[in-house]
């Protein structure tokens, strides 16, 4: 049972890191960002190309992967989703053609072999009789703290305010006069920011190879339907529920039936509550 | 089957070796194309790649004693990945654009399965090195006219490996350990799902007791559950059935919850000869089945090794060790026949007896490369400190004893 418990908190952690930032985008541009994916896999591939080929300290080069991610979030606003942005078909496309290409060079570039990203802390700690790794705790706090921070960024901050004006109203927003261009170049870099912060995070652990984004960005969205698209809380709650619900299968039934899990929640959402656990509510 | 008299055979090679020391073999090989072999394996992966560079080994050393039949042998690399529909366009390429006279190669099952009707209408001899299904070679004697072109040379059908696991399992961990409790996890995989049963019936006949037995998702990335369950069913040892990604993932998780249960069994990634680095030195006490670790297990193992590694300055796995060998095995069949042709290959294919890098190459009935005592034999390699591989089973290849991992010491 503590076990559940605690294998299941790392996982639904790693999953709202994940999804947060998915439905953020969709809340305040509404739009559907399929690069998210590509987003945890740099994160990882950052780390390990900053501390393991450069050399660098593994917290410069964590900081330096999450920052490389924003920038290239925000240069996927500007150049890719920018100019489509009328089009969410386009939007979808332009994405997750960047998704492919990112997964296509890092293949090229590292081969399909798993890569080793290095961990922040290799101690093993026993938690009511569960045994979990240095690193994966780490996860867990981490996302904690991710989250805190972002919720204070959103309703403390001007910056904050403008994001949340926006999802409310875009026309408003504009006539109040909030340059809604660099907004929502700023809330991709966010989103882009948290989904390496996961992958900086994770990746020690989970698989780190050109095969992980797309997993992940069905994950995220799958969590994002439950969700409610657009609803930070609803994200948060449906990656609760989900990291909770596989843990419990893989340890109750099998571990051959947890890929199942999000996809039955997901089936079962669309069909009694299209809308999501929180979709009919405001974006936030 | 006719067999070729053992007099036309020396005299095919007594003929082809005059022919080369007379100086004829020079003037043929200026004006004849080179023989092709066509490689079509997954280029991406060590095991891909290693298929490719074993192979340019053996045919470089071909070509430096003279060719073959007077004419140099050539290599065309296909890329077929892991994926099927890949695969049929890396056989369709060799066959009717490069028109090789041999393909060699082949890592996942399902692809080459999908592969057997293309190479069987291009009427070419093809080795396979890395792919273990049985499904493959049965073709061979359901219908051997269509599918007499099919060979393995190299990696051990799975039902040989199950017998090698078993006997890791029963004669070693149980017979000189003393371990008697087991659990058994893999990929949730067709072969895996057959594989099981007869671990589990090979081990109860023993008296050991079967704790557990489970497979996951190939997706699974998060091993904690299975890991933790593994700890509380009491077993002593985690039999592991891998051939994808997941080995890597499950070594790091497995260090990281210092879990008490050594690891061991089929585990693909795991003989990867850079696996140890790659996973930050977690997957040490882990045991890979292997074919080729650096032990004289022929006269042909210790050299291939050494050259291998001077070429490439890097460590082969069993797919380099398998494509060097059939690449010999298919030359010394041609030059045998005398003749690059499909049907006489394989007559004389089919008759092979010869020494190579993992022991000593026969082939049944259905084309499949022979497994047991003098022949070729699954190995039990341990990772330890440092990334040393020690050889734990068979008794007779043993280069060293069991260790623990060090949180259970």
């Amino acid at each position: 049972m503590t076990d559940i418990l605690v294998h299941g908190a790392v996982t639904s952690a790693i999953y709202a890191m994940l999804a947060v930032g998915f439905t953020l985008v969709f809340g305040v541009a509404r739009i559907l960002n399929l690069a998210h994916g590509a987003f945890y896999m740099l994160g990882a591939y950052f780390t390990y190309l900053f501390a393991t080929l450069l050399g660098l300290p593994l917290a410069l080069a964590a900081l330096a992967a999450i920052a490389a991610t924003a920038g290239l979030g925000w240069a996927v606003e500007r150049w890719l989703i920018r100019p489509q942005r009328d089009s969410s078909m386009a939007v979808m496309m332009v994405t997750m053609a960047f998704l492919l290409v990112a997964e296509q060079v890092l293949l090229v570039t590292f081969g399909s072999e798993v890569v080793n990203v290095p961990a922040f802390a290799d101690a093993k700690f026993s938690l009511g009789g569960a045994d979990i790794g240095g690193q994966q705790l780490l996860t867990l706090a981490t996302a904690v703290a991710a989250l805190a921070v972002l919720w204070l960024l959103i309703q403390r901050t001007r910056a904050g305010a403008a994001i949340l004006a926006l999802s409310q109203d875009p026309l408003a927003a504009q006539y109040m006069g909030i340059p809604i261009d660099r907004v929502y170049g700023r809330v991709v870099a966010l989103s882009a920011a948290l989904a390496a912060l996961a992958g900086v995070m994770a990746g020690p652990f989970l698989s780190t190879s050109p095969h992980m984004a797309m997993p992940a960005l069905t994950k995220a969205f799958a969590i994002v339907i439950v969700g409610g698209l657009g609803s930070l809380p609803g994200s948060i709650l449906a990656a609760i529920l989900l990291g909770y619900a596989e843990t419990a299968v893989a340890y109750l039934v099998s571990s051959s039936w947890t890929e199942v899990v999000s996809l039955a929640a997901v089936l079962l959402t669309l069909l009694l509550r299209p809308a999501g656990l929180r979709g009919k509510r405001a974006a936030f | 089957m006719t067999h070729i008299p053992h007099f036309t055979r020396r005299a095919a090679v007594l003929a082809a070796a005059l022919g080369a020391t007379l100086g004829a073999a020079p003037a043929r090989a200026q004006g004849e194309p080179p023989i092709r072999i066509g490689i079509s394996t997954a280029v991406q992966l060590q095991i891909g790649r290693d298929t490719r560079d074993g192979a340019q080994l053996a045919i470089d050393e071909i070509n430096a004693k003279g060719g073959l039949l007077g004419r140099k042998l050539a290599m065309v690399v296909a890329d077929e990945t892991e994926d099927p529909e890949k695969g049929i366009s890396a056989i369709k390429k060799l066959t009717a654009d490069e028109k090789v006279d041999a393909i060699v190669g082949g890592y996942t099952s399902g692809v080459v399965l999908a592969q057997l009707p293309h190479i069987a209408a291009a009427r070419t001899v093809y080795i396979n090195v890395g792919a273990a299904s049985p499904a493959i070679n049965a073709k061979v004697k359901q219908n051997y006219e269509a599918n007499k072109y099919i060979f393995r040379i190299g990696t051990l059908n799975s039902l040989h490996l199950a017998g090698g696991l078993v006997s890791y399992m029963t004669d070693y961990l149980h017979g000189e350990l003393g371990m008697k409790k087991f659990a058994i996890v893999g990929e949730s995989a067709k072969w895996v799902q057959d594989l099981i049963p007869v671990l589990k019936r090979g081990a109860t006949a023993k008296g050991l007791d079967v704790v557990m037995a489970e497979t996951f998702d190939t997706g699974t990335t998060n091993f904690s559950p299975l890991l933790s369950k593994v700890k509380n069913s009491g077993a002593e040892y985690m039999v592991v059935i891998l051939s994808h990604a997941s080995s890597d993932v499950l070594a790091k998780q497995w260090y990281d919850a210092r879990i008490p249960v050594p690891y061991g069994g089929i585990d693909v990634k795991g003989q990867d000869t850079d696996f140890f680095e790659r996973v930050g030195g977690k997957a040490v006490t882990a045991v890979a089945g292997n074919y080729i670790v650096r032990a004289p297990l022929s006269p042909r193992t210790l050299p291939f090794l050494d050259a291998f590694k001077a070429r490439y300055k890097r460590e082969t796995v069993y797919t380099g060790a398998g494509a060097y060998d059939a690449v010999h095995a298919w030359a010394d069949a041609v030059a045998r026949a005398n003749s690059v042709q499909a049907d006489a290959v394989i007559k004389a294919l089919e008759k092979v007896d010869m020494p190579i890098t993992t022991g000593r190459l026969q082939l049944d009935d259905t084309h499949d490369v022979k497994a047991g005592p003098g022949l070729v034999n699954m190995l039990w390699v341990q990772w330890q400190e440092g990334g040393k591989r020690v050889i734990l089973w068979p008794r007779e290849a043993r280069t060293g004893d069991f260790a623990k991992p060090q949180w259970m010491q």
